[in-house]
């Protein structure tokens, strides 16, 4: 009877889930959450059962899940794998619910036998007690919003505890990071480490910011100072604690050497064990490397070649508002969302890798996803900006904190005179695009709720797809 | 041509709100004016040197990083620290820092972390967490148009201002040193302590200003006052949460 009344219940909810994703699909509003959380009220085991009924790949970390994930996804295609996936990024548990509810058929069997998840940092360990992934990529740990997530050991811990829920997941970790490493010490799980090899690190690597606010210069074991023999970005590259002796592990995917790294693309040389390879990444910036480097690492725990891999790498699409891009005949509009420091510096170092002149829109918001608290942007180098200013013809920014970020650059040691407050972020974009002379890039670069509001309004300018599509 | 050497206590482990706007803030305002100014990391192992800074700047970081540091504030660094603060030096302590001044920090189960003893405050913690906007007035900044100094707090911990220090503000919207008496920082001597991070100094340059101003009498006594600067930035970035968090713009409710 017992067992009745539970199909029932999960029947109910499945179906109820459904018919709410039609219905907001049809109304044009998305909801990639609202589905799975009615779905679980109605029936708090269901990412059990549907869960059970997949083979997953997860996703998580500070920065770089969505890219990440959509690399993932070109390859599993490269290699004819038929896939679901939570594309819109929507990462809490009610995310993933949706998703899985969306795939499976009216008897509750999949359609796509695997599904590629990404996942929130909480909702990662929450979700361990339920689901429990093949392999699980974790990109790397950075302060991020600090009053939504408390502190970044919180943080490492929260995945800690998910990982110790599944002990036979295939972990893939970044080596060159301290704290994602730790990960896989002293656990029974199978685990690979990616990373950069010396040669590989760019030269001109700025360490003013970047040794002022490290977010691990001290041994996560025994508190002793890490000596690093070099530095990629953040606190990445190759640590030692001259004390405890924790080091960069041994690494699986390494990049050997980057021949070339454009404002487009990147060329990066990768060794695995299987073999050494050329490949160009479809999108630029160092950070994208790791991102790639760890999809990499991840195709070759499958067992896929590297053909394949090198295809995906080239080819796969930037996910939502990562470095999405819009072409208007002379110019070009690139949206890149920023959430934290780290990827912020990241963001600005790529815009002063673009040799065109462009015009930057920032769009600062502190709603609840943003972060309440945008502290945060002055652990932001603008080191980068500073020095191009010239090559950017205008500053604007908007949003809810906009005159907040006009301070900020004005202490950056930007021009006054370059920056615009324009909060609206509609008026903000019919400036920008005035003020844009032929040849030149509109960058634009929002917080997460930022995002939402400027992506409908170049949605229904410029006819970008859904989001969730 | 005067100078003005600034202190940043343990930049690589108290960094956590964007520490470094308040030193970014500093030094600008210094060079704008023709100030030559430079900035001295001083970290674990370093000597601290009493008579050496014109201002001292210590700011907040995670719990695991205030540990690393504990021994060394509180054998190397305590004396002259003390001596510093006692000789009219400029301190600016932000959230951690603030703590670390006091007397002692008490946990949850009743153990009391001691503290550097500079002053005469002290720390409990607390189960729920002070998070969110803070506005407060400070009393000696009232000529200036910008009395109202804003920023952001994230604390557990709720400070008690014990004999001999005075609070540095009167909380407008916020919670401040801890949610019950309205009041917001400390005052002792040329030390300035605050919750309020976010950065504090860059929005709020009469603080920022009050603070140089001070330094600069300390060390070169012929000195009157600082050049106006154009603040209409930072002014506007101040009045756009002073008109959200409180009713009626640059009047406390």
């Amino acid at each position: 009877m017992k067992k009745l009344i539970n199909k029932i219940r999960f029947f109910t909810a499945l179906y109820l889930g459904k018919c709410a994703i039609y219905l907001l699909r049809f109304t044009g509003s998305g909801g990639t959450s609202f589905p799975g959380k009615l779905a679980m009220t109605i029936c708090p085991d269901i990412l059990r059962e549907l869960g059970a009924k997949y083979r997953i790949f997860m996703v998580t970390g500070t920065n770089g899940k969505t890219t990440t994930a959509r690399i993932m996804e070109q390859i599993l295609q490269e290699n004819r794998i038929k896939y679901i996936s939570n594309k819109s990024g929507a990462n809490l548990i009610s995310g993933l619910i949706t998703t899985l509810i969306s795939d499976v058929k009216l008897n509750a069997s999949p359609t796509s036998p695997t599904a590629l998840l990404e996942v929130d940092e909480a909702a990662f360990r929450l979700s361990s007690k339920h689901i429990h992934p093949a392999v699980l990529v974790v990109t790397n740990f950075f302060r991020d919003q600090l009053d939504r997530y408390g502190e970044l050991y919180n943080t490492l811990n929260v995945v800690k505890e998910g990982i110790l829920n599944n002990p036979e997941t295939t972990l893939v970790l970044n080596g060159d990071d301290s704290l994602c490493a730790s990960l896989g010490k002293d656990v029974p799980n199978p685990v690979v480490y990616y990373g950069m090899d010396e040669l590989a690190v760019p030269e001109d690597n700025n360490r003013t910011m970047s040794s002022i606010n490290n977010d691990a210069s001290y041994c996560l074991y025994c508190k002793t100072k890490y000596e690093y023999q070099y530095y990629s970005y953040g606190h990445l590259g190759y640590f030692k604690c001259p004390n405890c002796g924790y080091e960069r592990p041994e690494l699986t995917a390494n990049v050997v050497r980057i021949p070339a790294m454009t404002s487009e693309f990147s060329t990066v040389v990768i060794s695995t064990p299987s073999g050494v390879f050329e490949a160009n990444i479809n999108l630029p910036g160092l950070y994208n490397i790791y991102n790639a480097l760890s999809a990499v690492a991840f195709a070759e725990v499958l067992g896929f070649s590297h053909k394949k891999t090198i295809e995906a790498l080239s080819s796969f699409e930037s996910g939502f508002g990562r470095m999405e891009s819009i072409s208007l005949g002379e110019n070009n509009i690139q949206v890149i969302l920023i959430k934290n420091p780290t990827g912020f510096s990241q963001v600005l170092k790529y815009l002063s890798s673009v040799y065109n002149s462009s015009v930057i829109c920032f769009m600062i918001n502190d709603n609840i996803a943003d972060g309440r608290d945008i502290s945060w942007l002055y652990d932001v180098d603008f080191e980068p900006l500073k020095n191009m200013q010239d090559n950017v013809s205008q500053i604007y920014v908007s949003g809810t904190r906009a005159e907040d970020m006009a301070v900020r650059l004005k202490y950056a040691g930007i021009f006054t005179d370059h920056v615009s407050i324009e909060k609206d972020a509609q008026n903000m974009l019919d400036f920008a695009l005035d003020t844009l002379k032929p040849g030149e890039t509109l960058f634009i670069l929002p917080t997460y709720t930022a995002l939402l509001d400027i992506r409908k309004i170049l949605k229904k300018r410029f006819k970008l797809k859904n989001f969730w599509q | 041509m005067y100078e003005i050497k600034i202190c940043h206590l343990y930049p690589d482990l108290l960094n956590l709100y964007g520490d470094y706007g308040n030193i970014q803030a500093l030094v600008r305002r210094l060079e704008w004016r023709g100030i030559n100014v430079s900035v001295h990391p001083i970290s674990i192992g370093d000597p601290f040197l009493p008579d050496a800074y014109d201002i001292v700047f210590m700011g907040g970081g995670p719990t695991n990083e205030q540990e690393i540091l504990h021994k060394d504030l509180l054998g190397l660094k305590k004396a002259p620290l003390i001596e510093a603060v006692e000789n009219d030096t400029v301190f600016l302590c932000i959230c951690g820092g603030y703590q670390l001044m006091g007397q002692y920090y008490k946990l949850s189960d009743g153990t009391e972390l001691e503290c550097l003893g500079a002053m005469n405050h002290w720390t409990i913690d607390h189960e729920k967490r002070m998070t969110g906007n803070l506005i407060f007035e400070i009393e000696g900044l009232k000529q200036h148009p910008d009395s109202l100094v804003v920023g952001f707090e994230n604390h557990s911990g709720k400070t008690y201002l014990g004999d001999g220090v005075l609070p540095l503000g009167k909380v407008l919207y916020g919670k401040g040193n801890n949610g019950e008496d309205g009041y917001e920082g400390a005052r002792y001597r040329n030390v300035y302590c605050s919750y309020s991070h976010g950065s504090l100094l860059p929005k709020n340059p009469g603080l920022t200003d009050e603070i140089i101003t001070l330094a600069i009498k300390r060390k070169y006594k012929d000195f009157v006052s600082l050049q106006p600067l154009n603040d209409h930035i930072e002014t506007a970035a101040r009045e756009n949460l002073i008109k959200r968090f409180l009713n009626t713009p640059n009047s406390p409710k």
